[in-house]
């Protein structure tokens, strides 16, 4: 194998947009995604015969049409590698991948880097969140284009934002709706105190068709949407779960469910990535990792980065035209999720003492509370281990945030140490590491 | 200065091991302390670091027995519940892979019965007995089994709470303050802080504090954490480590970049796997050329390790001396100086005892234990501006 | 269904192209065993990002059920078992 001109991470819409514009540019890529195929969270491809029975959007099939066709006609210039974890970048600047079906860690001298690695799911921690039978809405919606299956037995939907209505219709058309979406803002009543969200909102014709085809769907397969409800704890049963639910006005409710579908919005999954530059390699970020702006925007955003990129690459090759305004459809994306997140607007609830903070080691809000006079990030790391387990923090440090922030804490415990290169960003086996070599 | 004596106004500028023990051992004597950190406490090697209180890898002679005398202190505070739950004893099993290094082990074993302490000798089956994972490339082994272990991170935090001193952080001491060749306070960016004695206990940062120049070197360390081959406590009876690590330890003046193996069972059921001696680096990264040689070696002495996955790497920076020794002891020329610094790789082991010392000296009293070794004297000083 | 991989011992049906944890989920196993501070193991976030899905593969080292494609007579087991086999104390 040998050196590419730019290494792109995350074989998600931005990633795959971003390989394509680069190789028609001229230079050679490796891209590189983690999953066994490319299609990033909103193309995750069907294993079975045939069209999924998801019916999925026809707006999202053709993209994804036309980047697989892309990719085919780059050829050569586009390596890609599969089940290829990106670790980071270590002290000698090297772009490490955990390339698992070589079983080893390659490091990479590109002369740019595109990080594509999408969103992260935001779950804000509540009593039992953590038990079998939880997933993230978006976790539960992968799984479904995958298999085009549903789970089987009862499903509740609680979340916030539209994912959850896609996920729902998504599991009537596979056959088991589930028994209510519950949206923890209150979309109508925002609308009427923020019309002109509501108006941006409506200023997108493909969102409000895919919208309108969701709750379409939903309606017909008798799936009531209840705003103003939030799920405030979840226990086991010996068979399934009892989901505790409130509505804003106080009002509770309680689910017996075999699954449960959480959501509290999207982030970047930016925790732990290397700077924009590193020892002088440009390093830009597209897509969902940059800037949640949804999928149709992460295209033109991996077409953006890829012209930033060959900017510096070929100072002196002719530009090619730019036939599309990037700024402009980023900047419509933009206000298409600023609407949403004002009407669904919700505030987060006080998180108990015996909540489950840390999954990774096991750890609760009190734990957290214990360290009193821990008044750095690194003294809540190393004397009380979060962000220390195996996600390195990417779950609970959001939560720990708002807890410290709340008890007036003055640093930042999810902004990572600036001077040192933080690697690995995943966990990687001693064997692969061992057999580490250049490429 | 009477009044002084009895309750002396002292600054420990550092808030890692060294800096934190003498805080706790100057406040019991009923100093009143300040103690000052440019970043936070164990911000330093302190909070990077493996954390073997061992006499088994000691250079032998007064480094080694200073190292025993340092290792019953921490029992004893154990005891005390100065350090409840953080000092746990365990055996070192140090092992061989080639005929020299057996040859050095017996040596190496005979230098430590010399000192009183207990050593077993074994056989590659008596290892195999007691660690069954143990790799075909292991031909023989000297267990230490009065050795032990504490986090040096979990010190600081303990000595620095029982000591009930609250440190400056974020507060880089910029300089000191002399006035006829005597000490007088430190200045840090917006203040001057007055003080009897100052304590130089700044780890690297110590050569600008000092007044004694090219006596310090960086020595970085690199450092990989696994997931937990254990929920029940350390997956091994003991830390493994290499022959060749003495080889490093027992050299008068161990100038030479290499790796000496370590590998840690932390109490979590994780492993600590180190470490490289990189002379003259005092940056914190960690490589990914640099970790893989330290896994490979690792592997092949514990192939079990083939089952586990690198959750973090890390690396540290030691300060060592120009002869290998540990700075401990009044400056030579500036009275109301005290300097305790150049711990090298032992600094957690020796760190509470070198704390006492220094607070010992800082009162104006003999150091409690044989430290004359160790005294800056031995190092030109340049002339100081008064 | 085009292969078989194996839980705990039992055999689970898994269709090529499709992860781990989509196979176990099909055959309705969503506790994938004991986890720290006695939490349970199981599939979460889909993305290789909450590492709260880890099993054992071949007794080897522990990898994400989410992202790994199930392949032909793969032993999977619960990831802590196996810590505790080997532990000492
Ligand atoms: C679980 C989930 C489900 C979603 N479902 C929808 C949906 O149904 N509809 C919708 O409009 N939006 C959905 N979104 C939002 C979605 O992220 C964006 O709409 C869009 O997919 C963003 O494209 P992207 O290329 O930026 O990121 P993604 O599509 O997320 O692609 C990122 C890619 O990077 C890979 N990756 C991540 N980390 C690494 C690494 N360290 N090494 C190698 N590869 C890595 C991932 O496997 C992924 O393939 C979802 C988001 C999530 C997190
Ligand atoms: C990889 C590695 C492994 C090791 N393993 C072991 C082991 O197993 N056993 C063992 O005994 N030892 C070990 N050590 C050595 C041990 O960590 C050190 O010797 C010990 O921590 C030194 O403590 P210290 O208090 O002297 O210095 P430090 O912990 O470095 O503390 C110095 C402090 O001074 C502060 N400071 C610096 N300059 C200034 C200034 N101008 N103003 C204010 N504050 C300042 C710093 O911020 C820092 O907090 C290891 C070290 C490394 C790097
Ligand atoms: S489900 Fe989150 S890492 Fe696999």
């Amino acid at each position: 194998m040998s050196e590419p001109d730019v290494l792109v991470v995350g074989g998600g819409p931005a990633g795959v947009a971003a390989a394509i514009e680069l190789a028609q540019l001229g230079l050679t890529v490796t891209l590189a995604e983690q999953g066994s195929r490319l299609g990033g969270a909103i193309h995750r491809q069907y294993v079975g015969q045939g069209e999924s029975p998801l019916a999925i959007p026809g707006r999202h099939r053709r993209h994804w049409q036309g980047l697989a066709l892309g990719l085919a006609n780059a050829g050569e210039r586009i390596r890609v590698m599969v089940e290829a974890v990106f670790l980071g970048v270590d002290g000698d600047s090297r772009f490490l991948l955990d390339d698992r079906r070589a079983g080893k860690v390659i490091g990479l001298s590109p002369k740019a880097v595109v990080l594509a690695v999408g969103a992260i799911e935001r779950i804000v921690p509540r009593p039992g969140w953590e038990l079998p039978g939880v997933t993230t809405a978006g976790g539960m919606q992968l799984q479904l284009k995958e298999t085009g299956e549903a789970p089987t037995g009862a499903i509740l939907i609680a979340g916030n934002g539209p994912l959850p209505l896609a996920l729902g219709a998504q599991l009537a058309a596979a056959g088991n709706p589930p028994l209510a979406i519950l949206e923890r803002g209150e979309p109508w009543r925002a609308a009427l105190r923020h019309p002109a969200a509501a108006v941006a909102g409506l200023r997108s014709p493909a969102h409000v068709a895919e919208a309108a085809g969701y709750a379409l769907r939903l309606a017909r397969a008798g799936v009531p949407y209840r705003s103003g409800w939030s799920v405030t704890a979840i226990e086991a049963l010996r068979q399934g779960l009892l989901v505790s639910c409130q509505h804003v006005s106080g009002r509770t409710m309680q689910h017996r469910v075999a699954h449960l579908a959480l959501h509290d919005g999207l982030a970047t999954n930016s925790s732990g990535l290397p700077a924009p530059v590193v020892d002088g390699v440009a390093i830009v970020r597209a897509g969902d990792c940059r800037e949640v702006l949804g999928a149709d925007a992460a295209i033109s955003d991996g077409l953006r980065a890829a012209r930033t990129i060959a900017r510096q690459l070929c100072p002196a090759a002719p530009q090619r035209e730019l036939a599309r305004d990037f700024e402009r459809e980023l900047a419509a994306a933009r206000r298409m999720q600023r609407s949403i997140q004002t009407l669904c607007r919700a505030a987060d609830w006080p998180i108990a003492p015996d909540t489950v903070v840390c999954r990774c080691e096991g750890l609760r809000r009190s734990d957290l509370d214990s360290l009193q006079g821990a008044s750095s990030a690194r003294e809540i790391r190393l004397l009380g281990r979060f962000g220390m387990g195996a996600c390195q923090g990417r779950s609970c440090l959001a939560s720990v945030k708002a807890i410290t922030a709340e008890a007036g804490a003055s640093f930042d415990i999810t902004v990572a140490d600036p001077v040192v290169q933080r690697w690995p960003l995943r966990p990687v086996s001693v064997v692969a590491l061992a057999a580490f070599s250049d490429v | 200065m009477s009044a002084a004596q009895n309750s002396p106004r002292v600054v420990v500028i550092g808030a890692g091991i060294v800096g934190a023990a003498t805080a706790y051992y100057l406040t019991r004597a009923g100093a009143q302390v300040t103690v000052i950190d440019a970043l936070t406490p164990a911000a330093g090697a302190s909070g990077a670091s493996d954390g073997a209180v061992s006499v088994a890898t000691k250079r032998p002679g007064p480094m080694m027995r200073l190292a025993r005398e340092a290792r019953s202190l921490y029992g004893a505070l154990e005891r005390d519940g100065v350090l409840s739950g953080l000092f746990h004893r365990r055996s070192t099993y140090l092992f061989a892979r080639t005929a020299e290094e057996v040859a050095l082990l017996e040596s190496h074993g005979a230098d430590l019965a010399n000192e009183g302490e207990r050593v077993i000798a074994l056989t590659r089956n008596d290892l195999l007995a007691r660690i069954p994972g143990f790799g075909a490339a292991i031909l023989a082994g000297l267990e230490v089994p009065d050795d032990g272990h504490a986090l040096g991170y979990q010190v600081v935090n303990r000595l620095l709470a029982q000591a009930g001193v609250v440190v400056r952080r974020h507060c880089p001491v910029r300089g000191l303050s002399i006035a006829q060749r005597r000490v007088v306070g430190v200045e840090t960016d917006d203040q001057q802080i007055a003080a009897d004695v100052v304590v130089v206990a700044a780890g690297l940062g110590s050569s600008p504090l000092m007044g004694i120049d090219d006596v310090l070197v960086p020595r970085k360390g690199q450092l990989i954490v696994t997931d937990r081959a254990s929920t029940k406590g350390a997956a091994l009876p003991g830390p493994l480590m290499s022959a060749r690590y003495l080889v490093a330890k027992r050299a008068a003046t161990p100038g030479q970049s290499g790796v000496s193996l370590v590998i840690d069972p932390l109490r979590t059921g994780q492993f600590l796997i180190g470490s490289s001696r990189e002379e003259g680096c005092a940056d914190r990264q960690t490589d990914a050329r640099t970790v893989a040689a330290i896994l490979r070696d690792a592997l092949e002495v514990y192939p079990a390790l083939a089952r586990q996955r690198v959750i973090r790497t890390f690396a540290g920076v030691r300060t060592a001396t120009r002869d290998g020794l540990p700075i401990v002891g009044h400056h030579p020329q500036l009275a109301g100086l005290v300097i305790a610094t150049g711990f090298e790789g032992d600094g957690i082991c020796l760190g509470p005892l070198m704390g006492a010392a220094a607070a010992r000296l800082a009162c104006g009293l003999e150091a409690q234990i044989d430290i004359d070794f160790l005294t800056p004297k031995r190092f030109p000083t340049p002339a100081m501006a008064t | 269904m085009s292969g078989t991989l194996y839980w705990m011992g039992d055999a689970v049906a898994f269709r090529a192209g499709e992860t781990v944890a989509a196979a176990l989920r099909r055959s309705g196993i969503d506790d994938f065993g004991p986890a720290l501070g006695e939490l349970r193991a199981r599939y979460f976030c889909g993305i290789g990002s909450c590492q709260a899905c880890l099993v054992s593969l071949n007794g080897d080292s522990l990898i994400e059920a989410c992202l790994t494609p199930a392949r032909e007579g793969m032993r999977l087991s619960a990831a802590l078992p196996l810590a505790e086999e080997h532990g000492h104390e």
